[in-house]
């Protein structure tokens, strides 16, 4: 796996395999038959793959590519878990704000047990953790509030209570990933409830106000922080209560 | 002749940047050369205006506010030699029916405005994560009365100077014969200073490139340095 690199737009990452010099038969037969993903931040353009975005560039199996960057605007992505605001409501579904270019539209049927006789009923302003379903960039985004393979909600559907707060989309995946610093630390002293939105929003619900509002500051403080930088200032927003 | 700032012919100001500085647009910059200094902010891919909206490609508009006053025809078109800079060098098409929108404010005119205000785009584009073919810069000179040529003029030197030119170069296929990304020439000057304007500034933009890679990196390294830790 080559090393990730720092990249500008118009960089060219290299896609030839790297690890194949002792053997070049086998190399050859891999670089013809071999098939390139290219993931965000990554174009094809001419011969050669170029960064369209700046960041970090990460390759897989030297058969898969992509760059990670720091961005505040979501651009919605199949299969991605979201945190949407209810704007209007139409005879066949919600238009949901998700902080993309154009409203997410969530189907009436989209929800748990949900029948044309049974649909459910959300208010104006009423707060989603959704999943995006169809994403691309010629139609508008779809999301639902349940999973269409098992017809269950797996956690998504309205989120009554709370408190959401926006942060980059960089912090949003940090957050989701498994053991983000700043939420293990809280956890170990606050009981909380929290949903994150890989388009920068996340849903804090605790047992009291102030509690919510120390949980939204430690995690929009913890942007620039490391794992131990994260312990320490936790432990002093614990303090200061 | 020394020049009002004691700098040799061809060298440029100091540079400075801050990236991301403002909290609410979806990327900044703040470019600086010496007393000169633009602060850009980019909002997109958003909605847009169905006016706007192309089916195939985003729009993208450039709003120029001048450090005083309303803008008028001078900023306008500065508005639209920042937009015809950069327009081809967005992938639009990623972003079909959507806005890119770049707000560019000056805060201080010393001289050499249009290549500081197309740098200060340029890397708020880049913060702001909208994809982009090439990394673009800018760079001026003037063509002083005695034929001296000197790179990034200050406000007392473009005044007195004959003519006046500003090159934009992409950095791949810079110094490989590749041609500019934009000119601006005005004045009387012949095809001799022409030509030796472009190389000071091929040159000068070569810098500024350089300064923007090591901003842009630096911004980056920090961020992934939480991520990895």
């Amino acid at each position: 796996m080559a090393k990730p690199r720092v990249v500008l737009p118009g960089d060219i990452v290299d896609t030839h395999t790297h690890s194949g010099s002792d053997d070049e038969s086998t190399m050859d037969v891999d670089a013809e038959s071999r098939v390139l993903r290219l993931g965000p931040g990554l174009a094809q353009i001419n011969d050669s793959v170029r960064a369209t975005a700046a960041g970090i560039c990460h390759s897989k199996d030297e058969t898969q590519f992509w760059v990670t960057s720091n961005k505040r605007r979501y651009v919605a992505a199949e299969g991605e878990p979201v945190i949407g605001v209810v704007v209007a409501r139409h005879a066949e579904g919600y238009r949901v704000d998700i902080g993309s270019a154009h409203d997410a539209l969530l189907p009436l049927l989209a929800f748990e047990g949900a029948t044309k006789r049974n649909r459910p009923d959300l208010a104006l302003g009423t707060t989603v953790y959704a999943r995006v379903s169809v994403a691309n960039s010629l139609m508008d985004p779809e999301i639902e509030c349940y999973n269409a393979n098992t017809g269950k909600a797996e956690g998504y559907g309205e989120l009554s209570e709370g408190y959401a707060i926006k942060c980059s989309l960089g912090l949003a995946r940090r957050l989701f990933s498994s053991n983000a610093p700043v939420l293990v630390a809280l956890g170990a002293s606050v009981p909380m409830e929290i949903a994150v939105g890989l388009n920068g929003r996340v849903w804090i619900n605790t047992e009291t106000p102030a509690t919510t509002v120390l949980v939204a500051n430690a995690i929009k403080n913890s942007e620039f922080l490391d794992a131990k930088q994260c312990r320490q200032m936790v432990k002093e927003l614990l303090e200061k209560k | 002749m020394a020049r009002p700032d004691r700098r040799d012919p061809d060298q440029i100001r100091a540079l400075n940047s801050v990236l991301g500085q403002l909290s609410r647009a979806d990327g900044s910059a703040q470019f600086s050369t010496g007393s000169t200094s633009v602060v850009c902010g980019v909002y997109g891919p958003v909605d847009v205006k169905l006016f706007d909206e192309h089916l195939d490609r985003a729009h993208v508009e450039v709003k120029l506010r001048p450090d005083i006053g309303i803008p008028g025809p001078k900023d306008k078109w500065l508005e639209s030699a920042i937009l015809q800079t950069l327009e081809g060098n967005i992938l639009a098409h990623l972003h079909p029916r959507t806005l890119v929108q770049i707000n560019v404010q000056v805060r201080a005119d010393g001289g050499s405005l249009d290549a500081c205000a197309i740098n200060a785009a340029i890397l708020a584009l880049v913060d702001a994560g909208v994809p982009l073919r090439l990394m673009v810069a800018a760079a001026a000179c003037a063509v002083m009365p005695d034929g001296r040529i000197v790179v990034d003029p200050v406000a007392e030197e473009a005044e007195a100077a004959r003519s006046l030119h500003t090159f934009a170069f992409a950095e791949k296929g810079l110094g490989e014969g590749e041609g500019p990304v934009y000119v601006d020439s005005r004045g009387v000057f012949g095809i001799e200073e022409y030509d030796a304007c472009y190389g000071v500034c091929e040159r000068a933009v070569g810098r500024v490139l350089a300064f923007m890679r090591s901003a842009v990196e630096s911004k980056v390294t920090k961020e992934s340095h939480v991520a990895g830790a």
